[in-house]
């Protein structure tokens, strides 16, 4: 019972937050710092799809960046070559990249630790050369220059606010639908699986239907959060899509916290801003970020929502096992 | 109770220090901000590092000796660790936060075309001294100009030079599969037409890669006299030893990107011979090139490669613009940068045409003997 | 013929770095992203003691190898060690490994700088020609050095103390504590092995690849994926799994496409792990949770 007053209290908290992030723009005038929320912003939706991977199914992905690239590749191609308005073309971007997340995920529902890394960052890696050789359609290296901007209800999203406004309200749906999950027979069911995968299977559950079924969510976060960084980048090439980038992401996912929603959303803005506050050093900056890296995950194995709880002690913002 | 307003006290005083050196002093009256995006770790460190002690010395020399008139040079540096989105967020804060009014950057094209999105919205002009995309300057861009070589008359002046002085008939090209090569395969193919050489093996190879050899035995099977390579000199070093030691006798021809010492020294017995095109020859009488490669030399204890002295070129170039302009208002600073025209550097007499291309750089044709470039062709400054 | 020939140099290393994926694996059940890093790092201080220090080519391979192997072990009892004994879930220790790749990468960018360097061959580079293929003095070399330290690493495992207790934790680690082994020390060796070889692997490539500071990257990933090709976790398996590796690369990039060379590799490598989850190389299942 107190579990699930905690829970309303956190989550409470937590809207609040989110309605005062609302506010930023009024601020954070400062346009640098806006386009940084914006980037953290895109990377949460990312993070999320891998949160309810890894957190609730127990499957590592260090691919996530094939599925961004997917996303950001179809969506950009659809506006530009057919003049698909933006959100039919998200939609279909989205799609596209669950497909591959059913395909990825086919031959990943019989692995497990090392070798369902490995298949993933294959997988990304694939991508990404994909992306660079074939140059008819992807224009190769060179990558695709003059991505449409978005039109909202007619209304042209152009500048860093109104991207703020777009992102936000993309991540307000992305962390409702990512809560429903975790919260639906579909998300206790991922934890069963996760916990134990054959006193699942016992009780009836089909294990690799559930899967897949997760590969495909993570696959259609990150290709939406795609779709959404090929217009606010406005260009678009291979070099955006590295193993650096999926390595990225699944430190945003851990840092964080990847057995929670909030989670991730804590360590994509963390992450980030981390990343852009070392540019005061120069020089050993990536030293620096490598040892938080390995710091954080010594002494907050939970993340930083673990230590969160940890500090506040019962009061737990979205506990899950 | 008293570590934490200990801590309080430091996180203060950190906040403070952040926003004295984020904001710092207000912009005195003569100084303009220049800023340089560049990676300089991952993969293109080497040509990011390289850019950024180039620009350094020239910014020392330009202070030291007053050339850009009234006016001083401060400059910034941000590493973009070659991928696209922070090379964009880096050019934003340099715009934002450190309040520069140009920007040099980035080295790859991809980065290059990011920043282009953020500096053309803030109205900055954008000069990038490593990007050779073709897409660069064909976007109707008004604030971004180029004095990368020109790698159109690169391609062009080897096969014809290949075709004329050895009679070769069947050649091969061997690119990196990067932005930069594949520009580059795409002029050396349209010019194999244009002069009537059979091009028999286009093969490519990712940045990073070790083993060339694969590519090296179509190479040899299909029979090329002569072998154009497109991409950095650790690669073009790598394909000559294993050349060599898979008995490709084929001729290597390569472009500026490699013509760096740093190739002689690597690629050893087996890059005697290579012919290059570039913009200047380290050994020469110049005494632009004399004066950039002694002190370079003697600050770094390195040779430059290609990319800083196009980058300490640009420089001179700015200080140059902005004495004339004598504002640091961007646009005005636009104005004057492609107006630039009869400055003597180190790679050709800057002049740059209605995309922002620079279209004075020098062009040599030349041959590693022993331990040195040796010029076999001057080609012709300008145009 | 050339391009199975050409394969082999490059399969022998990636047998090493797949031997120490292999070894720390089986130890303690970690997958060590740091351990491409340790080739690079092997490779740096071969280079400085060659130039700096004046000594020959086989003092460079052999300080490499002590000075790295330290190194290794220092980031088993220094980070690993934590790890594990706050329970920490394995995606954390792959976190971790990743951050010392970081550091030792950029460490590397910053004490020698971002140019390549070279460390001249101790044996010529003039190809030999046998019946119609040409092999380099370089190439066999490194074949031999790398075989001698498989059979090295081999006898190790086999007759020495701490190679019976390294195999005895990777057998069943809580019975080995048992019977007085104490595992903490024993994965500290698996550390400094992996490392050693890694950086013996390193200088064996610095005269043909030279010495950069993210070279790193790339071999530590194709030496993981030759590991799995073989199945993870056993040193046969490894060593058969590099050389396949080598050889299927040369081939695809030679004979298909050398754009997509890497993504040939990759997909096989998929396919591999599809049908048979425990490698190409292993009859029974002998995976490890």
């Amino acid at each position: 019972m107190k579990s699930i007053m905690s829970r309303r209290r956190g989550l409470a908290a937590f809207l609040l937050l989110l309605i005062g992030y609302h506010f930023t723009p009024y601020f954070v005038t400062n346009l640098y710092h806006l386009h940084i929320l914006n980037l953290a912003g895109i990377y949460t939706l990312v993070v999320l799809g891998l949160n309810i991977l890894s957190g609730y199914t127990g499957q590592v992905s260090m691919g996530q960046a094939g599925f961004f690239a997917i996303g950001t590749y179809v969506s950009a191609l659809l506006m530009m070559n057919w003049s698909i308005p933006f959100w039919s073309a998200s939609a279909m971007a989205t799609v596209m990249a669950g497909l591959f997340g059913a395909v990825i995920g086919i031959p990943a529902m019989k692995l497990s630790g090392p070798y369902l890394v490995l298949a993933t960052v294959g997988f990304g890696e694939i991508v990404r050369l994909v992306l660079l050789n074939w140059t008819p359609v992807t224009k190769g290296a060179a990558g695709l220059v003059g991505i449409p901007l978005p039109t909202v209800l007619g209304f042209v999203v152009t500048t860093e606010k109104h991207f703020f406004y777009l992102i936000l309200a993309s991540l307000l749906v992305g962390v409702f639908i990512a809560l429903r999950i975790a919260d639906s027979k579909i998300g206790r069911t991922y934890r069963a699986v996760c916990e134990d995968e054959l006193a699942a299977e016992a009780m009836g559950v089909n294990i690799n239907r559930y899967k897949i079924s997760a590969f495909i969510i993570s696959a259609m976060f990150a290709g939406f959060a795609g779709s959404l960084f090929g217009s606010f980048s406005g260009v678009t090439s291979p070099d955006n899509f590295t193993f650096d980038e999926s390595v990225g992401f699944l430190c945003m996912s851990v840092i964080g916290g990847n057995r929670s929603i909030v989670g991730a959303v804590i360590g994509a803005f963390g992450l980030t801003a981390v990343s852009e506050a070392l540019r005061v050093i120069q020089g050993f900056r990536l030293v620096i970020y490598g040892s938080i890296l390995v710091f954080t995950v010594i002494f907050m194995p939970k993340g930083i929502i673990g230590l969160f709880r940890w500090i506040c002690g019962n009061f737990s913002v979205k506990e899950i096992d | 109770m008293s570590k934490s307003s200990w801590w309080e006290r430091f996180t203060v005083l950190v906040l403070l220090l952040f926003i004295a050196t984020g904001v710092g002093a207000a912009d005195a009256a003569q100084v303009l901000r220049i800023g340089v995006v560049g990676p300089e770790s991952g993969g293109g460190a080497q040509l990011g590092l390289g850019q950024r002690r180039a620009i350094q010395m020239a910014v020392e020399e330009i202070n030291e000796g007053k050339l850009a008139g009234e006016w001083t040079l401060e400059v910034f540096f941000e590493d973009d660790e070659g991928n696209p989105t922070k090379s964009a967020s880096a050019t934003n804060k340099l715009i934002q936060q450190s309040g520069v009014k140009v920007i040099i950057g980035a080295i790859h094209s991809s980065c290059t075309l990011a920043d282009m999105v953020v500096t053309s919205r803030a109205g900055i002009p954008q000069i990038t001294a490593g990007s050779t995309g073709a897409s660069i300057t064909q976007q109707g861009n008004k604030f971004i100009f180029r004095t990368a070589a020109n790698d159109f008359l690169q391609a062009d002046a080897l096969i014809k030079y290949a075709r004329d002085e050895f009679g070769f008939k069947k050649v091969a090209t061997f690119t990196a599969a990067d932005d930069y090569g594949q520009s580059g395969a795409k002029l050396l193919r349209e010019a194999c037409g244009k002069y009537g050489v059979e091009l028999v093996a286009e093969p490519t190879y990712n940045n990073g890669d070790k083993d060339f050899k694969p590519q090296l035995l179509t190479i040899k099977d299909r029979g090329a006299e002569v072998i154009f390579m497109w991409g950095l000199y650790t690669e073009a070093a790598l394909i000559a030893q294993q050349a060599q030691q898979l008995g490709v006798n084929a001729q290597l021809c390569g472009a500026s990107g490699m013509a760096a010492l740093k190739l002689i020294e690597l690629g050893g017995e087996a890059a005697q011979g290579l012919i290059l095109t570039q913009t200047f020859l380290p050994d020469s009488d110049h005494p632009k090139v004399r004066a950039f490669v002694d002190n370079y030399r003697d600050k770094f204890n390195e040779s430059p490669i290609p990319h800083a002295a196009q980058a300490y070129d640009t420089v001179f170039i700015i200080a140059d613009a902005i004495r004339r302009a004598g504002s640091n208002d961007p646009r005005k600073l636009r104005d004057a940068i492609s107006a630039t025209e009869g400055l003597e550097l180190v790679t050709g007499d800057p002049n740059f045409n209605d995309n922002g291309d620079d279209i004075g750089k020098r062009l040599l044709i030349t041959q590693i003997k022993g331990d040195k470039f040796e010029m076999v062709k001057f080609i012709k400054a300008g145009e | 013929m050339q391009f199975f020939l050409n394969g082999l140099p490059i399969g022998a290393i990636y047998s090493l770095v797949a031997l120490g994926y292999s070894l720390i694996y089986a130890a303690s059940g970690v997958l060590n992203w740091s351990q491409g890093d340790m080739v690079m790092l092997g490779a740096y201080v071969g280079f400085t003691v060659f130039f700096f220090l004046k000594l020959g080519f086989i003092s460079a391979l052999f300080l490499a190898i002590v000075v790295v192997a330290l190194l290794g072990a220092l980031v088993q009892y220094m980070i690993l060690r934590p790890l594990r004994e706050r329970e920490a879930p394995p995606i954390n220790v792959v976190i971790a490994t990743l951050g010392v790749a970081i550091i030792c990468r950029n460490l590397a960018l910053g004490i020698w700088g971002p140019d390549p360097q070279i460390l001249p061959s101790p044996v010529s580079s003039r190809p030999l020609s046998l019946a119609g293929v040409s092999v380099t003095p370089q190439d066999i070399l490194v074949l031999s050095v790398g075989i001698t330290l498989m059979l090295i690493l081999h006898s190790f495992l086999k007759n020495t103390r701490e190679g019976k207790a390294l195999r005895a934790v990777a057998q069943d680690r809580y019975a080995a504590q048992l019977v007085g082994i104490d595992p903490e020390r024993s994965d500290a060796v698996a550390f400094a092995a992996s490392a050693g070889i890694g950086a013996a692997a390193g200088i064996l490539i610095a005269p043909i690849f030279f010495v950069t500071f993210n070279m790193g990257a790339s071999i530590g990933l194709k030496g993981f994926v030759a590991a799995v090709i073989g199945g993870l976790g056993t040193i046969p398996g490894a060593i058969a799994g590099g050389f396949f590796l080598g050889v299927v690369e040369s081939l695809a990039g030679g004979l298909i496409s050398s754009g997509y060379r890497d993504a040939i590799t990759f997909s096989l490598l998929i396919v591999v792990l599809w049908l048979k989850p425990s490698g190409l190389f292993l009859r029974k299942n002998r995976q490890k949770v």
